[in-house]
């Protein structure tokens, strides 16, 4: 099972948590041999997704499978998928090592590979400290540990980049990098688009429970670089750049336009030239940080 | 099976409750055990008859298996509830349930590593009791008394019982998710609520329901050939306590370990 990787597929999955629909009817498929990055605003129902595949959660409806297999099924799941999903599923008072122990030996994982993993995440030194004392980029090293414990072929990694310094997730991408070009199925999941825009080659991108887009990060991410302008006169900036020549892909309600064909400074001479007050002026975007920017700023309300 | 088993007593040995449990289970046998070897035979009051005298087999068997018993049950029982609650509380459950989905089968895991640890408490409180209550008889002018009728077999039952205990935590903690709501559940059935059924019941004259209560059950198991009371058989006493434990814990399969772990 080690180093190669299963397609995980996830079929019209949906979950309710009362009347609450977490997700809705999400269909998406993880390739092996990739990182894929799980994006979308916190609560868009990424963290449920993960729980869903990984057996803790029961559907309301759809499928989730690893390989063919849901997770319930596999012989030997923790030899076949390796999930890190909080920093805080530790106990404060065990150590690290004794928790991965208490691991290996549920899933007859040889006791050397305890070891092997705390060195691998750099945490050999404080390995035997009680784990209440850690810090969060400790415990998410931990995590890390306990994923890779089994020598798994896929990766459901939740947030893994959080609490980590940029060292740390400069590190972590090296690392998640190595693991999907050894054929490993690798899905980290974040709210921060930067945070993962540099590791991932694929992208699954999630609102309100349902997905947006998926494809490869190279086709999402091309495309005309977009500045994004707010102003009070939205009507009177939006003729003034279609007469310079510049594109305006929409206006939203707070007067916000995003616009192509030009940058930021063509942009704010135009509204200059104009007459045109400006409240905002963003730096370029690229095409999917300004659907990623939509998304969380239409989460905030 | 085996793999779980190994599993969950690591889980038990590698954090501090367990030992700390032990202690207090410890401190409270030989309190009970130097207590028991010191009002033995004395008069309970006017008009009662003496507790049995220091020489006689009931009171050895008072100063070693019953007191060990008496010390270190609620201890067993609360390590058991703690087993299975502190999964939910500190969220090492989703560790759990990723290393084997097939959650019934954790659960029969810890029954039987529980059971196991039940068993250690029992024989570490055995020491201690031979130790402090066979000091104090022995201060008395009556020695250890080690060749007491029946001693040895009632040390080992109370051992049993002990494990059962034990048992019958994971059952109250498979059954109530919430680690603070489950100890005091647990320790006040066994406590007060019991206590009181079995005053209840006796004073509407159905003594013949109040020993199938787990204390009363667990009293039988603990000491063949009582008299003072009718308890069941001890062997059907150790069955009821058992069937309580296991009952509890298949309920709470069923209820609450089958339910969303996030």
């Amino acid at each position: 099972m080690s180093g190669t990787g299963s397609q995980v597929d996830v079929v019209g999955l949906t979950k309710m948590f009362g009347s609450l629909r977490a997700v809705d009817d999400l269909t998406f498929s993880v390739r092996p041999g990739a990182v894929t990055g799980f994006l979308g605003p916190n609560g868009s129902g990424k963290t449920t997704t993960l729980r869903c595949i990984l057996g803790l959660l029961r559907p309301t409806s759809g499928s989730t499978t690893i390989g063919g297999l849901r997770y319930h099924d596999l012989p030997d799941p923790v030899g076949t998928v390796g999930a890190s999903l909080e920093a805080s599923g530790f106990h404060p008072g065990r150590s690290a090592r004794a928790h991965l122990q208490v691991m290996a030996l549920g899933a007859r994982i040889d006791p050397a590979r305890v070891d092997q993993m705390l060195a691998q995440v750099g945490l050999t030194e404080v390995g035997d400290k009680r784990v209440g004392g850690y810090s969060l980029g400790m415990r998410q090293r931990l995590a890390l540990a306990a994923a890779l414990l089994g020598d798994p072929g896929v990766l459901l990694l939740d947030e893994p980049a959080n609490g980590l310094d940029p060292a740390g997730i400069a590190w972590l991408r090296g690392f998640l990098r190595a693991l999907a070009s050894e054929g490993r199925t690798v899905l980290i999941s974040s709210h921060v688009l930067s945070e993962v825009q540099q590791t991932v080659d694929e992208v699954v991108l999630l609102a309100r429970g349902r997905l947006v887009r998926q494809g490869r990060l190279e086709d999402l991410d091309t495309g005309p670089r977009e500045v994004l302008v707010r102003t009070p006169e939205p009507e009177k900036l939006r003729d003034a750049l279609a007469a310079a020549a510049l594109t305006v892909l929409g206006v939203d309600g707070s007067g916000r336009l995003r616009v192509t064909g030009g940058t930021p400074e063509v942009v704010g001479h135009v509204a200059f030239e104009a007459g045109v007050e400006l409240h905002e002026l963003a730096a370029e975007t690229s095409r999917l940080e300004s659907v990623f920017l939509e998304l969380t700023e239409g989460d905030r309300g | 099976m085996t793999a779980l088993v190994r599993s969950e007593l690591r889980k038990i040995t590698s954090t501090r409750l367990w030992w700390a449990l032990l202690i207090g289970a410890l401190l409270f046998s030989a309190i009970q055990s130097v207590a028991n070897a010191l009002v033995a035979g004395m008069e309970a009051g006017p008009g009662t008859p003496a507790m049995a005298g220091l020489g006689t087999s009931e009171a050895v068997r008072a100063v070693y298996p019953s007191a060990m018993f008496t010390g270190t049950y609620i201890f067993a029982l609360v390590l058991g509830i703690t087993g299975m609650t502190g999964e939910y509380r500190y969220q090492t459950v989703t560790a759990t349930f990723l290393v084997s989905p097939r959650r019934s089968r954790v659960v029969v895991a810890k029954l039987l590593a529980h059971a196991a640890m039940g068993v250690l408490y029992g024989l570490a409180g055995l020491v201690v009791v031979l130790v402090a209550g066979g000091v104090t008889m022995t201060i008395r002018g009556y020695g250890f008394g080690l060749g007491a009728d029946r001693l040895w077999a009632t040390m080992g039952l109370a051992v049993l019982a002990v494990a059962i205990w034990a048992v019958l935590g994971i059952g109250v903690g498979t059954l109530i998710r919430n680690q603070v709501a489950a100890v005091v559940t647990g320790v006040a059935i066994t406590f007060l609520v019991e206590p009181l059924v079995t005053y209840l019941l006796a004073a509407a004259d159905l003594d013949s329901l109040v020993r199938w209560l787990p204390s009363n059950a667990s009293s039988a198991l603990m000491s063949p050939g009582n008299t003072l009371l009718e308890y069941l058989d001890w062997w059907v006493g150790g069955l009821v306590l058992l069937c309580y434990g296991v009952v509890l814990a298949a309920l709470g399969v069923l209820i609450s370990v089958r339910r969303d772990v996030s």
